[in-house]
């Protein structure tokens, strides 16, 4: 006797994925319509985490402001501190000696790789695989914060850059030990590679969830690697070139399909990139010179103007816009962050799509809540 | 011959009225009683008189045995709010491992016991906090990490902050550091830890 | 003393308004918009264009449209309290098959602060103008959904507002509790 079928009758139940939650990577809330597992429709909820970084910089002058940098962006501090330090730079018309923007450059790449590798670590404790990619991961970061330890005091909020340069002058072994790390990134890297990128399990999971196409992505303001990810060819490093990017030779992953598994794959090859940035780095470094612009008064007072500098952070492009009216302290300091972008076009990415797949989806955008928030 | 029991043979001593203690222990030792020092906490006690007849035998007070337990098994809320989170995920990994505490990060938090707070609570969370704080069962204890969590840290002058997670929830440990080094979070924990041990003597009241 | 005051003080200047070399794209946009009255100002970075708010959703929609402009790509949407000439909208804009941008500017008077809504165009200006709403107060029309995206709703003020100062550094709980109860 077959056992027919009924027509069941089901309604769409609401799933709080509150702002604590081990897979929501911060204080972010989204309310799922699930009906069954399927998600029918999402809804972000943020600014759990809103403290006002751009208002407390008005009413901090131009050097105190670059700690708000930091903070904004807790895991790629020196790529939000460059932005802003050059937005400063580019409206004083000032210009920074050659080992400072090599050194720079170097302390930001690095920092790009770290940050990947925390994106390792925290997409694969979506997957369910806490432990062992997440301890690899930050075995390799942890070495590169010692470093940046020793070079500016501090393991996660540096603020060592400062407008015209740096801070500080680099440690003596700072090439030597540079080097080393470098090639020791590698072989992290390559553990990580070996680990996810044909794993049959990792694979059926990640391709085809979440697929943004190329219009799409321009659409919603996409940029950085779910930009790339999706096919277009866009590297603010390339289009916009600031600091010493146009002397340097690297090259941009470009995905095809705009899912999960092409952004992972954009952020692998991206480390591999900036190791190689680096090295080079290494090699065209000035031995000696100055490390900040010469004459520079204590207190700085930009003239009154206004400028919208953006740099290619680890999650896309991070944007100062910078209002001065000639006083001590900015008169508007909005920051672009580009979490910010990516988390609303969140819906359209998840809806049709499973709840764990939901996760990963979350996962691959990347997210830091300091910067969606500010 | 068989009846004579020897004080190295006896294994047990129940809770027996007809058992005397002078029927199990030999003379010598009878004398060195009145010497004996009280029964303390340390293992170590040599003089002690359950050391001479129940050797491998801890003896204790309770509520120095459930706060022992308590201590090495703490399993903290994973909570992690802004940048002092990734910190607190660099003390559980490899390099300044956790584990070894007993610390086991739990998502939720009907099983956790202690909720270490590490970012800056904002008034729209607030309620969200104060809501976990009630769903862990006691004891429970709280862990202010870093200067946000503490008293508003680096955004106390804007007005959707809170200027403490201690204006909600009583904290029992406070972090100074923005962000705190691991070292410093593992000594908060450690001082939890003492804290637990001094604060025996209030278990179930 | 409050930004608001220091930023009335002498010494606070504006910038001089640069006209943009030939060729630039405030010329282009003169040639696609021949009849809009806007101002072209050469920044650090972009050229500057200030509209008339009136003819914000024809600037735009432009801007998309047109072959010769095509700003596909809306960087950045945010507000800037100018105080006693009113509040601001910037706009900036990328092209990617061209690979020109610029920034397009918008003043609207402090007592009706009332602009038409770009979430046509571009989607990517749904959540900044939610979040330039709940913080100047300026108003986008035709926006779909105008709720407060960062902070709670019914707040009643408008935190980057230059006029709303920064809080005060309570001592003890009992202030917190009193300031709590009142909202």
């Amino acid at each position: 006797m077959a056992i027919e079928e009924r027509e069941l009758e089901t309604i769409d139940i609401n799933v709080n994925v509150g702002p604590q939650h081990p897979a929501t990577h911060g204080v972010f809330r989204m309310i799922l319509r699930v009906d069954g597992e399927l998600v029918v429709d999402l809804e972000p909820v943020i600014g759990y985490l809103h403290r006002g970084a751009e208002k407390l910089s008005e009413n901090c002058d131009y050097r105190q402001a670059i700690a708000f940098q930091d903070r904004t962006e807790y895991l790629a501090q020196f790529n939000a501190e460059l932005c802003y330090v050059i937005a400063v730079e580019k409206l004083m018309g000032l210009e920074v000696p050659e080992r400072a923007e090599y050194i720079r450059v170097i302390l930001t790449e690095l920092n790009r790789i770290a940050s990947h590798l925390m994106f390792m670590g925290a997409f694969s404790a979506d997957l369910g695989v806490f432990g062992t990619l997440f301890m690899y991961a930050f075995r390799e970061r942890e070495r590169m914060l010692d470093l940046f330890e020793e070079i500016s005091g501090d393991r996660m909020m540096y603020s060592y850059f400062r407008v015209g340069g740096l801070a500080w002058d680099v440690p003596e072994d700072f090439v030597e030990r540079t080097r080393w790390m470098v090639k020791e990134a590698r072989k992290g890297i390559a553990d990580i590679d070996g680990l996810l990128t044909e794993n049959e399990v990792f694979l059926a999971r990640t391709r085809g969830i979440g697929i943004m196409t190329a219009e799409q992505a321009i659409d919603w303001g996409f940029s950085g690697p779910m930009l790339r990810a999706s096919g277009v060819r866009h590297d603010l490093r390339r289009a916009e070139p600031y600091s010493i990017y146009d002397r340097l030779e690297f090259d941009i992953p470009i995905g095809h399909r705009g899912d999960v598994y092409d952004r992972y794959m954009v952020r692998l090859e991206e480390m591999r990139q900036s190791a190689r940035i680096v090295e080079q780095c290494l090699d065209q470094m000035p031995k000696d010179g100055p490390i900040v612009a010469p004459d520079l008064k204590r207190v700085l007072r930009p003239p009154a103007g206004e400028v919208y500098m953006r740099a290619e952070n680890p999650r896309g492009e991070y944007g100062i816009y910078l209002v001065s009216k000639g006083a001590d302290k900015p008169y508007r300091l909005k920051i672009r962050s580009p979490s910010f972008c990516h988390l609303a076009a969140l819906r359209d990415m998840t809806i049709g799509h499973y709840l764990a797949d939901a996760v990963l989806i979350l996962g691959s955008v990347d997210i830091v809540l300091c910067e969606v928030d500010r | 011959m068989a009846d004579e029991t020897r004080a190295e043979e006896v294994h047990v001593v129940r809770d027996d009225p007809a058992i005397a203690i002078s029927d199990v222990v030999p003379p010598e030792l009878r004398r060195r009683i009145k010497e004996l020092s009280p029964v303390e906490l340390h293992p170590g006690q040599g003089k002690a008189l359950y050391r001479q007849i129940l050797p491998g035998v801890l003896q204790v007070p309770a509520d120095a045995i459930i706060a022992l337990a308590r201590k090495s098994s703490l399993w903290p809320l994973t909570f992690g709010l802004a940048c002092c989170a990734i910190e607190m995920i660099a003390t559980h990994m490899a390099r300044h491992d956790l584990d070894r505490f007993g610390i086991l990060p739990w998502p939720s938090p009907r099983q956790a016991d202690v909720m270490v707070v590490s970012g800056t609570v904002t008034k729209k969370m607030a309620p969200a906090v104060k809501l976990l704080y009630e769903q862990m069962p006691s004891p429970k204890w709280v862990i202010a990490m870093g200067a946000c969590a503490t008293n508003g840290g680096p955004y106390t002058r804007y007005d959707r902050v809170l200027q403490g997670v201690d204006k909600i929830i009583p904290v029992d440990v406070y972090v100074a550091g923005c962000p705190p080094r691991p070292e410093a979070l593992m000594d908060a924990y450690l001082q939890l830890r003492k804290k637990i041990m001094e604060d025996r003597s209030k278990i179930g009241r | 003393m409050s930004a608001a005051q220091e930023h009335r003080e002498p010494g606070a200047k504006e910038a001089p308004i640069v006209p943009p070399p030939p060729g630039s794209i405030a010329d282009k946009f003169k040639k696609v918009l021949p009849d809009v009255e806007f101002v072209a100002n050469q920044g650090v970075l972009d050229v500057i264009i200030t509209v008339p708010r009136q003819d914000i959703p024809r600037v735009m929609r432009t801007a998309k449209d047109d072959p010769r402009l095509a700003f596909d790509y809306l960087r950045c949407l945010c507000g800037v309290d100018q105080m006693e000439q009113g509040l601001e909208v910037v706009y900036h804009l990328y092209s990617f098959k061209h690979a020109h941008n610029v920034t397009i500017k918008t003043l609207l008077p402090s007592d009706d602060p009332q602009v038409a809504t770009v979430t046509t165009v571009w989607n990517g200006a749904l959540w900044h103008e939610r979040e330039t709403h709940e913080m100047f107060g300026i108003v986008f029309e035709g926006h779909p959904d105008l709720r407060p995206l960062l902070l709670e709703e019914d707040l009643g003020y408008y935190p980057l507002l230059k006029s709303h100062p920064l809080a005060e550094i309570e001592e003890s709980q009992e202030e917190f509790l009193r300031e709590d109860g009142k909202q």
